[in-house]
């Protein structure tokens, strides 16, 4: 399945406005932390965990779905938010701790929930996919249409809940798609000191399910895989695994020095950007023109300035927020 | 002798700070106990006494340093 | 402290603390292994397993895939069969994934098995917020631990005891679940705590686990508390000092034994009891420590006893909402007030 001009065009703005967020979000981390690095400091205290490399992951996904369809993801969430159509200026609100956020400030970065878009995220590894298999569930409980994308990492590949998930998917034939971005590190430890298969699609095989090994960081691959485990979900054919190869530039959390990387693979790894990579694809096959690509970057960097000056001139919320809004009705 | 930061201790020039002494000032250290910690961006580094004796401090708790600095120094032994 | 450390006066962090602890128990021990997501190449998240990998080797200091059912399960198991493993479960948030294999097994097979059978595990975890880490990543969960029986439960307050501690709990033959507050590490990161870093001795020594430890006397009123608790309530003690009132601080140590006793000789003595629990407030440490007091003796009490607990909502990420729901030296002296009222 090929992407048409307008979804190859929406891909590249996307992946463009997710990497120009997240540089502008590393900058602003920074504020306050040096030279001192003291985690409770500056506009945006606590973790942040980047997603600069991994957006095809998130476009060639995403490309595929509704609003109506439901995506959890984890701790490095912005581009598959982004793709999914948060709002840019709540979400970034909620990484500044604003009472404007998504949550008024309660979740933070690693808990941005959306429900307008159906999309959630959280802390602990394979956690969401217990919920997407849920939202699946209940949407053919409903009769309504909806599937789920429950997006993970490698690291997860080995928790109880990924195993369980995925056998109850298939064994109830549910409209849900798992896919593990494989950055190839979780914090220090490498897949290989890790997962005693290479490639995680072998194990769909062991569910009862279709899998599928994406083995380039490219957008248009992923979206091609992507698109029949969509409509496989969308057709009543049940759960698809999908494992894309992907490259995470950044380091694991803000502040990892990455001694454990190998030397020089951050420089391989910047030598193939998928997102310079695309439009230099695009503009060879005249899909885009130069006055097209500056326009988009003019327009992404519009968004993200009026994200981030929402969130800065947001004010704080009041400190009783803080006992507020754990359970329903709500104040 | 100076207690200095290795000029190699990390990559690029960021500054740190001085986050731990080990030994208050004034007390006798021996050559190689790890007299003080540092820190770069969220990276910890040890920094040993060249030397037995007296150690002088002279960098306190969040001070910022680069490499090359002196934070403190050891003398007699 | 013996002389030599006097002498020496060499302090270290809780983090270094740790792992001097691990490593001098396991020259000399060879069935004492460690495993936990990334305590070999990294040393640990929280610095408490740097050097190991490079002393030990990889087949003693293992990380393991993120399966915390399964490694903690494969704690238990190796106990039973002579090892004593030390296992890291990187954040304490993280016992949900495998709490199964910590209370329902680890802390149950000796009782199962009628004392037949050991299960020397120790189980370290970090615990604490303040600084962002939101709902996940911050909590304390003590009562969680201490509530169900068949662990030992400890948490240092500073390096001394953090050393001696471990050093016991890796020869306790029981299940110990070594909590250690982020805090007070000593990772610049994180903040530090001064008061943490003290004169550590160089050789093996053990701290009593199940032995609270006075750390300041006073007549006028009692504050008992664990971890960075005890360093917000000496931190109360200076400010109530100013304003005349003369503050004892109990630092725990152990949840479980829980020295009870301690705490009931300072209440009889100041008759006024202030608990500081960075847990959440309800059904906990703070209520536990209360109702100590309560059953033992309603009279030895002048004042209500007062709790500054975490109130029971899920840790926020805001700066502001974090720092109104932690327990802190204001919130202290604001107790005594509340109980001179």
């Amino acid at each position: 399945m090929q992407p048409g001009p307008e979804q190859k065009r929406w891909m590249y703005e996307t992946m463009l406005l997710s990497r120009r967020f997240e540089e502008a979000i590393e900058k602003i981390y920074l504020e306050g932390k040096q030279p001192k690095f003291d985690m409770a400091a500056g506009p945006i205290p606590g973790e942040m965990h980047l997603s600069n490399g991994q957006e095809p992951c998130a476009v060639g996904v995403i490309a595929h779905l509704e609003e109506f369809d439901t995506v959890t993801a984890t701790h490095r969430p912005h581009h598959q938010a982004i793709a999914k159509g948060v709002d840019l200026r709540e979400m970034a609100a909620e990484i500044f701790g604003k009472r404007t956020g998504l949550s008024g400030g309660r979740g933070g970065h690693m808990h941005l929930f959306d429900p307008r878009v159906h999309f959630a995220c959280a802390g602990i590894i394979a956690q969401g996919m217990g919920p997407a298999l849920g939202a699946a569930l209940s949407r053919k409980l409903q009769e309504k249409p909806g599937i789920a994308v429950a997006f993970i990492g490698e690291g997860a590949v080995n928790q109880g809940a990924f195993h369980e998930t995925l056998n109850l998917a298939a064994l109830w034939h549910l409209p849900l798609v798992v896919v593990v971005e494989d950055n190839a590190w979780a914090i220090s430890v490498a897949k290989k000191d890790s997962t005693a298969v290479a490639h995680n699609d072998v194990r769909a095989a062991a569910y009862g399910m279709p899998g599928h090994y994406v083995a380039a960081n490219d957008p248009i691959a992923v979206y091609d895989v992507a698109g029949e485990a969509v409509a496989r979900a969308r057709e009543g054919g049940g759960p698809t695994l999908i494992e894309i190869e992907t490259d995470r530039l950044a380091g694991h959390f803000m502040g990892d020095a990455e001694q454990y990387r190998p030397k020089g693979e951050k420089e391989r790894l910047f030598a193939r950007d998928p997102i310079p990579h695309l439009r230099d694809q695009m503009l060879a096959a005249g899909e885009l023109d130069d006055d097209e690509v500056a326009a988009i970057e003019a327009r992404v960097a519009a968004k993200i300035d009026d994200a981030i000056t929402f969130a800065r001139q947001s004010a704080y919320p009041d400190p009783t927020d803080a006992l507020t809004r754990v359970f329903h009705p709500v104040d | 002798m100076d207690v200095a930061i290795p000029l190699d201790l990390w990559e690029g020039d960021s500054q740190g700070v001085v986050t731990t002494w080990l030994f208050d000032d004034g007390a006798t250290v021996a050559d190689g106990d790890v007299v003080a910690e540092v820190m770069i961006e969220k990276v910890q580094h040890e920094i040993a006494a060249p030397a037995g004796g007296t150690l002088h401090i002279d960098k306190q708790v969040d001070d910022v340093i680069q490499k090359g600095d002196i934070i403190g120094t050891i003398d007699g032994g | 402290m013996s002389e030599e450390t006097q002498a020496s006066g060499r302090k270290l962090t809780i983090a270094k603390a740790m792992a001097e602890a691990i490593a001098q128990e396991m020259r000399i021990d060879p069935t004492v292994f460690v495993m936990g997501e990334d305590i070999a190449a990294l040393g640990g998240v929280f610095g408490n397993t740097q050097g190991l990998l490079d002393e030990f080797g990889s087949v003693r200091i293992r990380d393991t895939p993120i399966s915390e059912t399964a490694f903690m399960g494969a704690a238990t198991g190796a106990a039973m069969d002579g090892m004593r493993p030390v296992v890291e479960l990187m954040f304490v948030d993280f016992m949900g994934v495998c709490f199964d294999a910590i209370y329902n097994c680890m802390a149950k097979n000796t009782y199962f098995s009628g004392g037949t059978v050991k299960v020397p595990v120790v189980l370290i975890t970090a615990t604490g917020g303040g600084y962002s880490d939101a709902g996940q990543h911050s909590q304390c969960l003590y009562g969680s631990f201490a509530h169900l029986p068949g662990m030992k439960v400890v948490s240092p307050s500073n390096a001394y005891d953090a050393k001696g501690l471990m050093t016991a709990a890796i020869r306790d033959d029981n299940p110990v679940i070594y909590m250690f507050h982020k805090g007070l590490q000593g990772m610049g990161w994180l903040g530090t705590e001064p008061g943490a870093i003290v004169p550590v001795p160089k050789d093996s020594y053990t701290v009593p686990i199940g032995k609270a430890a006075v750390v300041r006397e006073g007549a006028d009123v009692t504050i008992v508390g664990l971890a960075k608790g005890v360093h917000n309530g000496l931190r109360a003690a200076d400010q109530l000092a100013d304003q005349g009132v003369s503050a004892e601080v109990i630092d725990l140590r152990s949840l479980v034994p829980l020295d009870r006793d301690t705490v009931l000789e300072s209440v009889a003595k100041t008759g006024r009891l202030i608990v500081v629990d960075e847990d959440y407030k309800s059904f906990g440490v703070s209520g536990e420590i209360i109702a100590t007091v309560a059953e033992h003796d309603l009279g030895m009490l002048k004042a209500r006893p007062q709790r500054v607990a975490y109130p029971d909502v899920p840790i926020p990420y805001s700066r502001p909402l974090e720092q109104f729901c932690l327990p802190n030296a204001d919130k202290i002296v604001a107790a005594f007030d509340a109980m001179r009222a």
